[in-house]
């Protein structure tokens, strides 16, 4: 019966939910009442020792842990050879990890999840990874004599290609991640002319890094790492002939479209020569004519300022730099 | 340890790089339009150097080569049970009836699974491993031919179904088919190796693998137990005998597995006059046909002259026939020579030089043999140096099973240096079995006997530094000690008079689940009793005692131990020389409980104790208790009462009254 009653209540709980929107906590509170009335009396310990059924077997009691008999000269490797979980009765040492108890200390290392839940390198000591290097040894073959630093690698190696291998324990060794290749190399150890450099920094965009002057292809179109690998180098050499090509449709090229800032033909040398013009008109009152006026020096310099600036971008030397051309030019 | 259903992923990432050779046309005409300066440089020293550099070739290996190489660098744990258990201190198994439980639940929970799965192999049909794992799939166990033809022969021939199997065969022949000539030895192999009855279904979880492959010919089931092989007895007129005889035409396989099959299963005889039916139809035998016969000849003949002749004579003809000796022939021949008596000696040698000579390697199972040969019987002293001889040259490699008898040879070798009592030869013969795959080829697979007779033989011979050390490496992770273990150790403790380390003995012997023994109990409190020591060492002793006397108590709940007079004191004076009398005194009360009479020795010790505490009462109480038994000394302790303690008058009175009461007893 009182099952049935506890359903009861349940369910109208659960109706009221539906309904109202301020009453769901009192709803919410009688489900919870409902519950608690109506928990199982059946206490999980041992039963009662009434004398009538046969007597149980009292509780087995755990050992004493393994680290007592541990020697302090003894092989850890043994202990530990491969990856595992933390074992508190295998590890010899007084680790507490945890919130503190109130007043108190991090909890003990005896059947602390915390200490369980996370990876640990116990496998991985030292001593453990000489060894492995010994044993790895000969697996190894030895790296050329002549090949002794860093710059040398990178002129004669050029082209680094990278790729992660990945190890888990699970149903599956292979992971799909393992075919991704990256693929840089330094755009300095090709021979590009400006045209073509230009070129290549247009067709690869955001691949190139400007600081180090390195690409990188990334690629993971293909299913295996091999397909992979052989595509970009295979993009590798198309970008480099495209680049050295000039097609038909470039000369139509417009300033939107150029990489830098030049000062020929654009509205900042249009402006100066007017300013200059018109100056030069109110003082003599002389036509002098434009190509001269662009040899002067210091309206060399200001165009050198002001490419320097629309270039560089702003910053005090260049600004300061803008300065002194305009007041050169304009005899301030 | 980690159980195979826990999912819990590491990720491990290895970069690796690796440089690509530079394409030709990259290095044509560099123009310096872009600055670097570091470029110019480079530009410079490349000539030179592009020559020198040579690249090494890559080295291939196999797929496991890499774990195989990093898991030699693994040595044994000696603190650490098998991997097979959850290492817990909870839930590793503590005593060696609780090892050979786990180890038989695990079994058989996976022959449970293994069984489930064959039966239900709708169910697991998807294949989530990968690299794909053949052993874990369903396996057909049931027939799914039913008409009478020979691939359905065959199939049964595969599924090992004996009967079926003669029973398809009989109908095709009734229908008048021909069987092919392959699958009739197929079928007569079937029959002759499993005589005439279906294989056991169950084997023996103690033959199972319950350490891996333990033997790598171990090929058909039921083969090992000796309850099959005294089963199987090769009947008159059987359905091998039948349907060889119906065969139209005999070829020397028919003959092979008809013989190998009448040896096998007892028909030394029928064995022997098969093969002469087959020399009178003028056919060759194979060195299998040889190697049974020959592992014949002791049960065909009495007299060690005429097996030996039998044997000689096998030899010959097979040499006649210009067949080919093989590793079983020698061994073959080496078994019968242990039954033939004092030939066997030097026939022995003389096979083992033959051996060498053909260039077949002696396996573990001829040394074996030799072995037997030269330690049966009395004479054993003189010859341990053919014992030394065979160590020396077995030592440090690695033997892989090339014969049934091979793993015998470890218990066997064993055994014989226990009884020599060579303590090297024992050390050899441990180390040997260290060596690589070595450990797969003891037959024993608790290990119990081979190391517990290595344990004993330390423990008569060796001093007790290198007996204690031995004794923490093996135990309790290799093996698990019986009480002779215990008492050989205790020996060994009492000899060196090392008996401070009584306590941690009795600690293992509880954990190992010996403490209701009661003649190891008793042994161990009259060692801790015998004599008085330091007060260290005493109070360790008491602590020790009143954990013995707990056992006894039985508050463990299992079948508790029965008291002794002997334990009862041994207790009572240890307790007592720790100086805890409250104890003691309660121990003497049990006495009294359990109607057992206590040592006259005792109370006049406890009468001493009591006089240095100055516990006049319980000297009294003492007095009374000795009369209240009857003992013959209570006068004497009366009258060193009297003397020794400042009484009260009734006291006194009491005291008097029982000196005199027990001199007139006497």
């Amino acid at each position: 019966m009182a099952s049935h009653t506890s359903k009861a209540f349940l369910s109208l709980g659960r109706l009221n939910i539906a309904g109202l929107g301020l009453n769901n906590s009192a709803s919410r509170v009688t489900y919870a009442a409902a519950l608690s009335t109506n928990s199982p009396k059946g206490d999980k310990g041992f039963p009662q020792r009434n004398g009538r059924g046969p007597v149980r077997k009292p509780r087995r009691e755990p050992g004493e842990p393994r680290t007592e008999k541990m020697p302090l000269d003894q092989d850890w490797t043994a202990v530990y050879p491969a990856a595992a979980p933390f074992r508190p009765s295998s590890v010899p040492l007084p680790v507490r990890m945890g919130y503190p108890v109130k007043g108190g200390v991090p909890p003990e290392k005896k059947g602390n999840l915390e200490l369980i839940k996370i990876p640990n390198f116990l496998h991985l000591t030292p001593a453990a990874i000489k060894k492995h290097c010994e044993a790895l040894k000969p697996f190894c073959t030895e790296w050329p004599s002549a090949l002794d630093s860093d710059a040398k690698c990178d002129e004669l190696f050029p082209i680094k290609v990278e790729s992660t291998d990945f190890v888990s324990a699970g149903q599956s060794v292979r992971n799909p991640s393992a075919r991704i290749v990256h693929l840089k190399v330094k755009l300095s150890s090709f021979n590009l002319d400006k045209h073509a450099q230009r070129k290549m920094l247009k067709l690869v965009g955001e691949r190139y890094n400007k600081d180090t002057d390195t690409l990188t292809i990334r690629a993971d179109s293909c299913p295996l790492r091999q397909q992979n690998q052989d595509y970009a180098m295979y993009l590798l050499t198309v970008l480099y002939h495209e680049s050295w090509k000039t097609e038909a449709w470039e000369d139509e090229k417009t300033v939107a479209d150029m990489e830098e800032y030049s000062w020929e033909d654009s509205p900042s040398q249009k402006n100066m020569l007017n300013v200059l013009v018109r100056m030069k008109v109110a003082g003599e009152g002389k036509g002098e004519v434009r190509e001269q006026l662009l040899g002067i020096k210091e309206v060399q310099e200001y165009k050198d300022s002001v490419t320097r600036l629309k270039n560089e971008g702003e910053s005090e030397s260049t600004m300061l730099q803008y300065k002194e051309a305009v007041k050169k030019v304009l005899d301030l | 340890m980690a159980t195979p259903g826990r999912h819990v992923g590491h990720y491990i990432q290895r970069n690796s790089r690796f440089l690509l050779n530079n394409l030709d046309q990259l290095w044509v005409n560099r123009t310096f339009g872009w600055t670097s300066a570091l470029r110019q440089h480079a530009a410079e020293t490349i000539t030179e150097s592009t020559d020198t550099i040579v690249i090494p070739r890559k080295k291939t290996w196999s797929k496991e080569a890499v774990l195989e190489a990093l898991a030699a660098t693994v040595s044994r744990d000696p603190t650490a049970y098998s991997y097979q258990f959850q290492d817990d201190p909870y839930l590793t198994p503590r005593t060696a009836p609780e090892l050979r439980l786990y180890t038989l639940a695990q079994e058989s929970g996976r022959s449970a699974a293994k069984y489930f799965v064959n039966s239900n192999p709708k169910f697991f049909t998807k294949d989530f491993a990968e690299p794909h794992i053949p052993c874990l799939m369903p396996e057909t166990v049931s027939l799914r031919l039913e008409e009478v033809s020979e691939e359905a022969l065959k199939e049964r021939i595969n599924l090992r179904k004996v009967k079926a199997a003669v029973d398809m065969y009989d109908q095709i022949l009734q229908a008048g088919v021909s069987v092919s000539m392959e699958t009739t030895h197929d079928l007569l192999d079937l029959i002759c190796l499993y005589c005439d009855k279906d294989p056991v279904e169950d084997e023996g979880p103690e033959t199972e693998d319950v350490e891996g492959a333990e033997d790598a010919k171990r090929n058909k089931a039921g083969a090992r137990r000796a309850s099959n092989i005294l089963k199987s007895i090769w009947r008159e007129n059987n359905n091998a005998e039948r349907l060889f005889n119906l065969l139209p035409e005999r070829d020397t396989q028919c003959y092979s597995a008809l013989i190998r099959g009448m040896v096998k299963h007892g028909a030394y005889t029928k064995a022997f006059s098969a093969y002469t039916d087959m020399l009178n139809n003028r056919l060759t035998a194979d060195v299998h046909i040889f190697n049974a016969l020959i592992s014949a000849a002791p049960e065909v003949r009495d007299k060690y002259n005429e097996r030996w002749d039998v044997i000689i004579e096998l030899l010959n003809q097979m040499s006649q026939q210009k067949v080919q000796p093989n590793l079983l022939t020698f061994n073959s021949v080496l078994k019968a020579l242990r039954r033939c008596g004092f030939l066997a000696k030097t026939q022995s040698i003389h096979t083992l030089n033959e051996m060498k000579a053909l260039g077949i390697a002696p396996s573990l199972a001829s040394f074996d043999h030799i072995l037997a040969v030269f330690f049966k019987g009395a004479s054993r002293q003189a010859n341990s140096d053919i014992f030394q001889e065979v160590m020396s040259e077995l030592a440090g490699t690695s033997f892989t099973c090339r014969d049934p008898d091979d793993t015998h040879f470890f218990s066997n070798a064993m055994r014989i240096c226990v009884e020599i009592k060579d303590l090297e030869l024992a050390y050899k013969v441990q180390s040997l079995l260290e060596v690589g795959e070595n450990w797969r080829l003891l037959r024993d697979p608790y290990r119990s006997y081979f190391y517990g007779s290595f344990f004993s033989l330390l423990c008569m011979m060796e001093h007790v530094d290198v007996v204690m050390k031995w004794y923490r490496q093996l135990v309790p992770s290799v093996y698990y000690p019986n009480t002779q273990g215990f008492r050989d150790l205790m020996q060994a403790l009492d000899t060196d008079s090392r008996l401070d380390l009584l306590p941690v003995i009795w600690k293992d012997i509880r954990s190992l689940g010996h403490d209701n023994k009661s003649d190891l109990v008793e042994e161990l409190l009259n060692l801790m009793a015998r004599d008085t020591h330091s007060p260290e060492v005493q109070e360790s002793y008491a602590a020790c005692a009143l954990d013995v006397k707990s056992v006894f108590a039985g508050d463990r709940g299992n079948k508790s131990l029965e008291w002794s007079p002997s334990s009862l004191s041994n207790i009572t004076s240890l307790l007592l020389r720790a100086n805890k009398t409250q104890q003691a005194w309660e121990m003497l009360q049990l006495f009294k409980s359990k109607n057992r009479v206590p040592a006259t020795g005792l109370l006049e010790e406890f009468l001493s104790a009591c006089h240095s505490e100055g516990s006049t009462n319980r000297a009294v109480a003492l007095v009374q208790l000795s009369a209240a038994f009857c003992l013959s000394a209570t006068p004497t302790l009366a009258k060193r009462t009297l003397s020794e303690f400042d009484l009260t008058e009734e006291q006194r009175a009491i005291l008097l009254d029982l000196e005199s009461a027990g001199e007139s007893l006497e």
